[in-house]
């Protein structure tokens, strides 16, 4: 049996594209129109075995699998809750679970979304969304290392689109790289630089913007003419927007580096319209922050306590609670991509994957859960942070929703936490 | 059958002023009294107390994506504010802007048992309504965002058939469950998309050419003709703009005589006299309202303290990003659909502009003779959080506390307002009204704000304390849906509530454009924007409420 379906949403990075077209054949998943590799491939990722629950390596019933995690997690004294592909309602169900449980919260990308949500803490940022760059945007600075690997169809999507609101014939933007990346097209210029040394390039721009005069005659490696050059375009764009992944700022402190940024384009905004556009939301960081965030008040990294959610962005990090030994059990749910393999770790550790993931020997509950915009309907944000994204449900593999699991192993830990 | 006996009535909808009767429930539902002396099942003594029906907040930022982000940027907020789980609620944190569970019991200790979000973006409908399907106990509605949207600037810029708006209004409607419209700042927010930094009432605007005063005499006779109850509610040009209140009469007189509801008032009642350039208003703001009869305005009253403001209003939020205290700030562009801006803000009662603009609102709240046409809104968070609607209660009733802050305030300012003469104190009857009667007849809501019989069980009861503030703090008994959900200020059972919508009929020939305009310019698929009932649930809804339009289409 064979169908074809618009308007499909796909779940597996944060553009959240729902234009794609699949054609469905016995359960088997096909892109066949507006997918990118990615989303062919994870599409059509479905394994051929049935999905079995594991306890420590063995295969077990459904009940049994959820017993033991029910046990681990009930005699843990420091749980850990690791999101790394959760949508809405598992992320709903995750807080319950925390609440009950007195557990931390983290996203395994948490490392990279912090380094923005720190920017919003201590100085805010000015930002736009996906369709007023595809609109609006005359001048696009894309800076970081893999910006276009990691988000295949931004360029088709809102930078090469032949007409806007406002251009029946749309002259196409300027586009500018900077940072150690290959431009997408031949014609877009590119800055060099050492993403490490992205800061001192930022910092560098707006000083000159706040009128300094920089003694240096190269900053990270950039003539100051140059960075001047690069300064009096982004003036002169009607509306400009910098673009960067989080995630390529794999560098200490780089948190400062975006500030630096964020302050560039805040300050632009005094004669022209300039906004940044951080990209994410893959594997759900944007959702699990959306979500804690209006539940808790409080991001990712809050450890809920009798006196209420408390938030640390080093102490309730998740790599290092697992590093230090101070979680006594993890929790780990990936519903959205096979590669996403839990952490290995000598903690007690029960994974909610998707099915056809495989966990580390050691595992010792393994639940094979449903893929959000496959097996489920549900919600997942986009990298802007305004969409949240209904996904559907395409196949039934009678796989639970995480969503579904979580509920349950609250229902069975009674009320002696109380 | 419950019976909640011996109190002292306020049921301002049927002229009940203080009469001593008893309220009797089934099913969720105020039944009329039975036969003599059947007793209930359960019985509720509030001899000496006041009874008034749940009360409604029809302007409160509580859900959707600029609350959140007011969230993420205040963590500091949140730190001294922690509060633990128990057997009933789930944890939570805020002050300015809580978290959603904590908002919900909040409202619902506080006595209210219905809030509106005012600023739904149609781009951000999903995330409004997950908050709120978050936000329990109490029902929950929401206003769309319009009027700085490129579909409708390009209908309005190409003088299309006025039947065409109204058939997008009532799709607009429809697509993102909410039941009333909003215009913020009209033609503004795009404006500032152009670089545009003011926008006039009568002035034209970028690209479009199309004044705000067009759009909002658009949007009003959308709604008046496809009989939406509550009017368009407007948060109008130059928010904050010393000299607004010409702006603000502009806007009134922009709607013709139908309908109109201006928002947080307060912070468009400025004139631009006196040594400083900053002057109050109110008593042109309070006549205006007086002599129009199709005017209806929230006050957005300040109160002292750190707070944040988060708002649709990029333009105005932009311009007040340098008082931003702590010094931080978020602007967005979105969706070409609308944007926001989120501010902390600290009103200080020793400064000049801040002592003045709380004895604006106050002024307003006094000048404005009718209840049924005034609303009590802090404009949460932006104003104040809602947690301080008791003190303004207290502030409104009470004149010798009211001129004792008065005399703490900037000398200059009290000296500049007119408060300190104002004899006027609402009764308890007026304060019914105005938070009760008057939000839920102005929401088209009939089963809600009064107490005959049919009337959906929103009931409090409130020990009569001379200290109205403590009494409003801390009611004895709240009823949602005739469940007892609070008692003496701390909630006893927790409920989810519904949402109230409007599904006005229209013309379905509507979404030819408007597919054409996702298909060319968006980056939604037109099919995937609207949410329908099934996905309200999986949002936290318990429900959907629809309520009758009258229009004529």
């Amino acid at each position: 049996m064979s169908s074809v379906l618009q308007h499909v949403s796909c779940p597996f990075c944060g553009l959240l594209c729902d234009d794609l077209r699949v054609r469905l054949e016995d359960d088997a998943v096909n892109v066949e129109a507006n997918g990118c590799e990615r989303s062919r491939v994870q599409f059509s990722a479905m394994p051929a075995v049935p999905a079995a629950c594991l306890v420590d390596g063995t295969q077990v019933p459904f009940e049994q699998a959820l017993a033991r995690a029910v046990s681990i997690l009930s005699s843990a004294r420091m749980p850990l809750l690791l999101a790394a592909g959760v949508d809405v309602a598992g992320m709903r169900s995750m807080l319950e679970l925390a609440d009950r449980i007195g557990a931390v919260v983290d996203h395994a990308a948490t490392e990279s979304l912090m380094r923005n949500v720190q920017v919003l803490q201590d100085t805010g940022w000015v930002s736009t969304t996906l369709s007023e760059v595809r609109n609006r945007a005359d001048l696009v600075v894309v800076v970081g290392a893999d910006v276009v690997g990691r988000f295949p169809r931004l360029f088709e999507r809102c930078i090469d689109n032949p007409s806007t609101l406002f251009d029946a014939a749309r002259k196409p933007p300027e586009v500018i790289f900077v940072g150690a990346q290959t431009p997408a097209r031949s014609a877009d210029r590119q800055i060099a630089v050492e993403v490490s040394r992205l800061g001192e390039l930022f910092a560098a721009l707006r000083a000159l913007h706040g009128g300094a005069r920089l003694d240096a005659a190269r900053v990270a490696g950039v003539a100051v003419a140059d960075l001047a050059a690069l300064l009096a375009r982004m003036q002169q764009a009607r509306y400009g927007v910098i673009v960067w992944a989080a995630a390529d700022f794999a560098f200490p402190h780089a948190e400062l580096a975006i500030q630096s940024l964020c302050e560039l384009v805040q300050a632009l905004n005094a004669t022209t319209r300039f906004s940044g556009l951080p990209l994410g939301g893959t594997d759900g960081d944007v959702t699990a922050h959306q979500v804690i965030t209006w539940q808790s008040g409080l991001p990712l990294r809050t450890r809920f306590t009798r006196t209420g959610p408390k938030y640390d962005p080093h102490r309730y990090s998740a790599q290092r609670l697992l590093a230090d030994g101070e979680a006594d059990a993890l929790l780990y749910v990936a519903a959205l991509d096979t590669a996403r393999e839990p952490p290995v770790s000598r903690v007690p550790t029960i994974v909610l994957g998707r099915a056809g993931m495989k966990s580390p020997a050691q595992t010792a509950v393994h639940i094979p859960v449903a893929t959000p915009g496959v097996d489920q309907a549900g919600h997942l944000y986009r990298t802007d942070n305004v969409v949240a994204v209904r996904v559907r449900k395409l196949v039934e593999r009678g796989l639970p929703a995480a969503h579904e699991v979580l509920a349950q192993i609250v229902a069975r830990l009674g009320e002696e936490r109380n | 059958m419950i019976r909640i006996k011996g109190g002292k009535v306020y049921d301002p909808a049927h002229g009940v002023d203080a009469e001593l009767r008893d309220v009797y429930v089934r099913d969720g539902r105020i039944v009329p009294a039975p036969a003599a002396g059947a007793p209930g099942d359960e019985e509720y003594d509030c001899t000496g107390m006041v009874i008034m029906a749940g009360a409604i907040d029809l302007h409160t930022h509580i859900g959707g994506g600029k609350v959140n982000i007011a969230r993420a940027m205040l963590p500091e907020d949140h730190r001294a504010t922690g509060v633990g789980r128990t057997a009933l609620t789930r944890s939570g944190s805020g002050h300015a802007a809580p978290s959603t569970f904590s908002a919900g019991y909040r409202y619902a200790e506080m006595g209210y048992t219905a809030c509106f979000e005012p600023a739904m973006l149609p781009s951000n409908a999903r995330q409004a309504h997950m908050e709120m399907g978050d936000t329990p106990i109490v029902d929950k509605g929401a206003y769309a965002l319009l009027g700085n949207d490129d579909f409708l600037l390009r209908l309005l810029a190409g003088k299309s058939d006025p039947a065409m708006v109204r058939n997008y209004v009532a799709w607009t409607l429809s697509a993102t469950q909410a039941l009333g419209i909003k215009a913020v700042n009209p033609g503004g927010i795009s404006a500032f998309k152009f670089n545009a930094r003011k926008l006039d009432v009568d002035e034209p605007a970028p690209h479009y050419g199309v004044t705000p005063r067009a759009i909002l005499a658009a949007l009003t006779r959308a709604l008046q003709e496809l009989g939406v109850p509550h009017p368009l509610h407007v948060h109008a040009s130059n928010l904050g703009v010393p000299g607004n209140v010409d702006s603000t009469l502009a806007t009134m007189d922009a709607a013709e005589g139908r309908p109109i509801h201006l928002t947080h008032i307060q912070f468009h009642s400025y004139g631009a006299e006196g040594d400083r350039k900053f002057s109050s208003g109110a008593a042109r703001i309070a006549e205006a309202i007086n002599r129009r009869r199709n005017v209806t305005a929230d006050v957005g009253q300040i109160l002292f303290g750190q707070t944040i403001t988060a708002s649709g209003d990029s333009m105005a939020q932009y311009r007040n990003s340098r008082l931003a205290h702590p010094n931080k700030w978020v602007c967005m562009d979105i969706e070409c659909d609308a944007g926001c801006g989120v501010v902390p803000f600290r009103y200080r009662d020793q400064s000049f502009v801040n002592a003045l603009q709380w004895a604006i609102g106050l002024e307003i709240f006094l000048l404005v003779d009718d209840p049924w046409r005034v609303f009590l809104t802090t404009d949460h968070p932006n104003g104040a959080p809602f947690t301080g609607y008791p003190h303004l209660v207290r502030l409104l009733m009470d004149r010798g506390f009211r001129n004792d802050r008065l005399a703490q305030i900037h000398p200059d300012a009290a000296a500049a307002s007119t408060v300190g003469r104002i004899q006027r104190e609402y009764s308890l009857y007026e304060i019914a009204i105005m938070t009760r009667a008057a939000p839920a007849r102005i929401l088209g809501l009939a089963d809600r704000g009064h107490l005959a019989a049919g009337a959906a069980a929103d009931i409090v009861a409130y020990l009569d304390q001379p200290d109205r503030e403590a009494m409003f703090m801390q009611p004895e008994y709240v009823f949602k849906d005739g469940q007892l959900v609070a008692r003496r200020g701390r909630v006893v059972h927790v409920t989810r509530g519904a949402t109230h919508t409007v599904k006005p009929e229209f013309d379905r020939s509507i979404e030819r454009p408007l597919r054409e305009f996702f298909d060319r310019y968006q980056t939604v698929s037109f099919d995937n924007v609207p949410i329908d009932g099934g996905e309200m649930i999986d949002c936290g809804s318990r429900e959907v409420l629809v309520h009758p339009c009258a229009g004529r289409t």
